[in-house]
């Protein structure tokens, strides 16, 4: 009796294992019908395949375009007519960011929405940025922003990356904060 | 527990009792472990459920999968969860829920890994699609955390003689029902 155990043990874990095999397929055939199914009568449905160029991210449901060129942002820059926010978190931002930029890192902007925005108004131009073509921290921010009520939000994509390219003022520390 | 038949054919009928106990205490804990593992499946793939735009984003900020996987992903996988957490739960499929479980968490807390290697700043999207707080070594932590019921219950599924996570049918193999004790005499 004793003897048999071992064989008695193997067989059973290859019986699961056939087991495992074919319900692993139909776990997955049976949830992929299931949330399609379920996907295509939703009014909200999600298309199956996304569009998530720049453009395609940047572009609201309205069809407005949210990215800025580089030259436009650097035009605001220089006229001083825009508030720069560095998506990015507070140790990136101190270790270097745009001149003038005040840090509101899109995973703490509920703690720093308030302090960071209550000194300007609803209709000044706000440009956001990160760093990286795939970075969706200022586009984050930028939507959060515009449901704020802030209506002149726009993204510069790759921000940090493209500002130091070009040559641009940047600064290290915290500034803003030491002003306030 | 690993050796269990052999032992089982010299016990006494006392010692017959105390692992019969032994047997139902890992009973319960094969099915504590079910629920709890299919608890937080059901709750993970909830919120997910109900923002498919938003979890495709946290997908999309991974940045592992190509573009047109994105999407695809986002629909299917948190049904995938909510299936994967009834099944544990109702004790349907064991065998394939418990593998797809395991290879699911380990994806999880991999990519996770990856991207905390990398520097990326993303949010987890593990439970919530909305102002999650950021991937970080607690994140990755909770998710390892997870494979300690799932690992057991893979164990217990493919490696142990007696089943208690499976349902009825192979709990005809079950310690109590064996009729080995008058074979061996």
């Amino acid at each position: 009796m004793v003897k048999s155990q071992p064989i008695d043990k193997v067989k059973t874990c290859k019986r699961k294992s056939v087991q495992a095999f074919w319900q692993c397929s139909a776990l997955f055939v049976l949830s992929a019908l299931l949330a399609l199914t379920i996907n295509q009568f939703q009014t909200d449905r999600l298309a199956l395949i996304g569009d998530w160029s720049v453009e395609g991210r940047l572009t609201t449901a309205t069809g407005e375009r949210l990215d800025i060129p580089l030259a436009e942002a650097e035009k605001l820059f220089t006229e001083k007519r825009a508030v720069f926010f560095d998506a990015r978190s507070r140790e990136e931002y101190e270790s270097g960011h745009i001149s003038g930029a005040r840090s509101l890192p899109w995973h703490d902007v509920d703690q720093q929405f308030i302090e960071a925005t209550e000194d300007i108004s609803l209709d000044t131009a706000i440009i956001t940025y990160c760093d990286g073509e795939t970075c969706n921290l200022s586009h984050d921010l930028a939507m959060f922003l515009k449901a704020m009520g802030f209506s002149n939000v726009r993204v510069l994509v790759n921000g940090w990356t493209v500002w130091q390219e070009s040559r641009l003022p940047v600064e290290k520390g915290n500034v803003f904060l030491d002003e306030g | 527990m690993k050796d269990n038949n052999e032992r089982e054919a010299n016990l006494t009928p006392k010692n017959r009792i105390q692992a019969e106990k032994n047997w139902n205490y890992r009973r319960i804990l094969t099915l504590f472990a079910r629920l709890m593992l299919g608890g937080i499946f059901i709750y993970a793939s909830y919120d997910k459920i109900r923002h498919p735009a938003a979890f495709a984003k946290a997908v999309y900020n991974y940045q592992i999968l190509p573009d047109g996987f994105i999407n695809l992903t986002a629909i299917v996988l948190p049904w995938l969860e909510l299936v994967l957490g009834s099944f544990l739960i109702i004790g349907f499929w064991l065998p394939g829920t418990v593998v797809i479980c395991n290879l699911l968490l380990m994806t999880f807390t991999g990519a996770l890994l990856f991207n905390m290697a990398r520097g990326l700043d993303i949010g987890c999207g593990c439970f919530s699609t909305t102002a999650e707080s950021a991937i970080n070594f607690r994140t990755v932590l909770r998710d390892a955390s997870f494979l300690i019921p799932a690992v057991y219950l893979f164990y217990d599924t493919f490696f142990s003689r007696n089943n208690p996570a499976l349902n009825r049918d192979d709990d005809e193999s079950s310690f109590k029902l064996h009729p080995r004790k008058e074979n061996d005499q």
